[in-house]
């Protein structure tokens, strides 16, 4: 009896030891912050034109239009990331980005506002949304959560439209590739 | 078992080669294994990190969204490479995205690791392959690849070293059974020609040279050894036979001689050369009575006149020290205790190198001859003493005779008539030459006589005291007379000047028309003096130059040449008593040369001394 009380407090003590990693990797993510590291891969597999930026040191800019359900496990995602070359930084907006202000936009929700002031901006901007509607309104790239793992689609000739090229890995690990 | 240096040459051959072939196969292939393992292992190690590297790369994506079905169609494409058994994708946080296994295995997967590595276990190759997005790492890919494969191929390369190894084995073998045949039959070659020399001692055998190397050497030496000693067998055999032929001449030669010497009449002895005498005759055993053991070496001194003994040691020590042949007369005791005159001779026998090998010797019994000697001298010596005495005492009645024919013809001149002049002429001419005669005859007795010392004498002071006697002859025939300085000499003075006298009046009165030319030299020779009386006179036909020495030889009539033809038996008996000699040269009508010699040392020539009267004879 004593010997399995010793070998607990001794499996107890390796445990302790360890803690930073098993409790991050025992602590399941929220749904978010899954999109929000969902979001910066997406960086890493496509590939902007150069005139897409404002100039050519200009940062990799995510904007969250609208209502923000990210907070800040965004901007710590974000935080030091460097995706050829740019640093990638998360930003908030709440009217109609200007032109190469950014190149991802994050929408929640879907309106005809939104929609319009995007076709306005013209190429070289990638659009996030949630739900399989949002690529029918042209968006490029919509979240879902299946069976409690977060998915996504891809609207390819919305992407192409806007002289995006997406990185065919990219394509092989999306739910469902729209043409 | 034997030990190997026991076993034959052949064997040891073949065992050699085949140790070698084995050892140096052996050694090659494990060298090819081990290479081949340590290349195989490389490539391995390319292969397995390239391979890990690609399918990280493949699922970077796939780890980057959590995707599993990706993940797992990525690692599917393993089933390319049947020895992974299983390959695993974690996430950053630990949890595995994907596993694969292959077909029909349940293989776990290995566990995480945090960098990049490839570990060789007992049982495999653990690669670990870290999944790196825009350079951050999103994952691990673990992959465990089976070592089947190298098992595998070792027991390929086992089964082929080992069928090398022994068909290398074999093909030695056979190769070496061929070759070693080579060097196995020259070696044969050899014992089995040294086996048969000693076996037969036939030096005439000869080892067949098989080929040009070492061993084809070591024939050639063994044949020339064995030719060699062949040849000095022979030459062995030679000298054998030769030495017994030798011994067997020198056995006959022994036997000639011993039959020659017991045949012959004198008495025969040999001696070493250091002078013991080892053998003597039958004669010496029979003359003497004593046996060979009692008179061998110098047992015949025994035997030796005690007067004699003395000189004849002397003598025979001499001839031993010097060589010189000994002649030596010695009185030897015959049986019956009476002594007998014997004339000794021994010869030293010379080898090929001059070295005296030994002495022979010989003594003859000369004691008859020698009685007869001494009865000869002693009548001799009487006759002398006869005609001495008988000339001496015939002087006086002599001189009577001549001088009363002259008182005759002085005092009865005018009482004779003419007739008996002329008879009293006749008378005192014939008195008068009986008394010149009777003068000679004394002189020539007198010239045998030896005295007892000769003091050495003056030759020019004689030869000048003999001129002085005959001045009133030279200055008659008016003669020129010339002569070399002269010796001394062992003579006695009146000896001298008797020969003196005789020649060089000889040399006056036997002259030509022409004035006489005399000369006297004197030269040396061996042992002595040679002298020489030359004159220019009628000279001697050689028909008499022996002649004209004898007592009473004339060869003239008297009315031409005066004298009584004993003048040159005068100078004839004082050269020989003195041990000289003397001759004439000469050619009729061209003069004459007269020699003489006069020894250096007179030889003693024992003679009883001719009465003391005749010394008194002479001066009366």
């Amino acid at each position: 009896m004593e010997q399995v009380i010793r070998a607990r407090r001794f499996l107890a003590a390796i445990l302790l030891l360890c803690a930073p990693l098993s409790t991050r990797a025992a602590e399941q993510p929220s749904e978010y912050q899954v999109k929000a590291v969902f979001l910066l891969n997406f960086v890493k597999f496509i590939e902007w034109p150069a005139s897409a930026f404002a100039r050519a040191d200009s940062p990799v800019t995510i904007c969250i239009w609208g209502k923000d359900p990210f907070g800040e496990t965004l901007d710590r995602t974000m935080a030091g990331e460097v995706v050829n070359g740019r640093r990638v930084v998360a930003t908030r907006i709440t009217r109609a980005p200007s032109p190469r202000s950014c190149q991802v936009l994050f929408l929640e929700t879907w309106e005809k506002e939104a929609a319009k002031a995007v076709s306005g901006l013209g190429p070289g901007v990638l659009t996030v949304g949630e739900g399989r509607d949002f690529l029918r309104n042209s968006g490029m790239i919509a979240f879902s959560v299946e069976d409690r793992r977060v998915r996504f689609d891809i609207n390819r000739t919305a992407a192409e439209r806007a002289s995006l090229k997406l990185s065919s890995k990219l394509l092989s690990v999306a739910r469902n590739v729209e043409q | 078992m034997r030990p190997f240096r026991d076993i034959p040459i052949r064997q040891k051959l073949m065992l050699i080669v085949m140790v070698t072939t084995g050892a140096a196969m052996l050694f090659a292939a494990t060298g090819v294994v081990a290479l081949d393992s340590f290349l195989f292992r490389n490539s391995l190690r390319r292969d397995l990190s390239s391979l890990a590297q690609i399918i990280a790369d493949n699922s970077t994506a796939a780890a980057a969204f959590s995707d599993e079905r990706s993940a797992a169609e990525t690692l599917n494409a393993l089933r390319a490479r049947p020895h992974v058994a299983s390959a695993c994708i974690y996430l950053v946080d630990g949890t595995m995205l994907a596993g694969y296994s292959r077909a029909g295995e349940t293989d776990t997967c290995p566990a995480a690791r945090g960098s990049n590595e490839l570990r060789f276990g007992s049982s495999g190759v653990t690669v670990s392959q870290a999944i790196v997005l825009s350079g951050r790492r999103v994952g691990t890919l673990m992959l465990f690849y089976d070592l089947g494969e190298i098992t595998e191929r070792i027991e390929v390369f086992g089964a082929i070293v080992l069928g090398v190894l022994l068909m290398s084995s074999v093909i030695a073998f056979l190769l070496s059974s061929r070759l070693r045949s080579i060097i196995a039959t020259s070696i044969s070659q050899l014992v089995s020609a040294s086996r048969s020399v000693s076996e037969t001692n036939d030096y005439s055998i000869r080892a067949r040279k098989v080929s040009n190397d070492e061993l084809g050497v070591l024939a050639d030496r063994f044949n020339e050894m064995l030719a060699g000693i062949q040849s000095r067998d022979d030459t062995l055999r030679a000298a054998l036979r030769d030495r017994e032929e030798a011994l067997h001449d020198a056995e006959t030669a022994r036997e000639r001689f011993r039959f020659m010497a017991e045949s012959m009449p004198q008495k025969i002895f040999t001696a070493t050369p250091r002078g013991d005498v080892d053998y003597f005759n039958q004669q010496w055993t029979e003359f003497t009575g004593l046996a060979f053991k009692a008179i061998q070496n110098w047992g015949w001194t025994q035997f030796v006149h005690p007067g004699d003994l003395k000189a004849n040691l002397d003598q025979w020590r001499h001839s031993l020290e010097t060589g010189e042949p000994l002649l030596f007369q010695r009185r030897l005791c015959r049986a019956d205790g009476e002594y007998r005159w014997h004339l000794s001779r021994v010869h030293p026998m010379r080898d090929e190198q001059g070295a005296i090998s030994m002495w022979i010797g010989s003594d003859t019994d000369i004691h008859e001859q020698k009685e007869k000697e001494q009865e000869l001298r002693l009548a001799n010596e009487d006759l002398q003493q006869f005609a001495y005495s008988a000339s001496h005492d015939l002087q006086e009645p002599v001189r009577n005779v001549t001088i009363y024919s002259e008182v005759i013809s002085r005092r009865y001149q005018r009482v004779l008539d003419a007739e008996g002049l002329q008879f009293l002429g006749f008378l005192t001419e014939g008195g008068r030459r009986l008394a010149t005669l009777i003068n000679d005859l004394l002189a020539y007795t007198r010239a045998g006589v030896l005295e007892s010392e000769t003091a050495p004498v003056n030759s020019s002071l004689v030869l000048e005291m003999t001129l002085s006697s005959l001045a009133e002859a030279i200055r008659e025939s008016g003669a020129s007379l010339t002569y070399d300085s002269l010796p001394e000499i062992a003579m006695s003075e009146a000896h001298l000047q008797q020969v003196f006298q005789n020649l060089i009046g000889n040399a006056l009165k036997y002259r030509r028309e022409e004035r006489p030319q005399i000369h006297i030299s004197a030269v040396r020779e061996d042992g002595g003096w040679r002298f020489s009386v030359r004159d220019n006179g009628i000279g001697i036909n050689p028909l008499y130059k022996e002649k004209i020495f004898g007592v009473f030889k004339r060869l003239h009539r008297n009315d031409k040449y005066s004298g009584t033809g004993i003048g040159l038996a005068i100078c004839q008996r004082v050269v020989e008593r003195y041990g000289g000699r003397i001759w004439v040269e000469s050619e009729p009508r061209r003069g004459a040369t007269f020699y003489f010699t006069v020894p250096e040392t007179t030889p003693r020539i024992p003679s009883r001394p001719v009465d003391s009267a005749a010394g008194g004879g002479q001066s009366s």
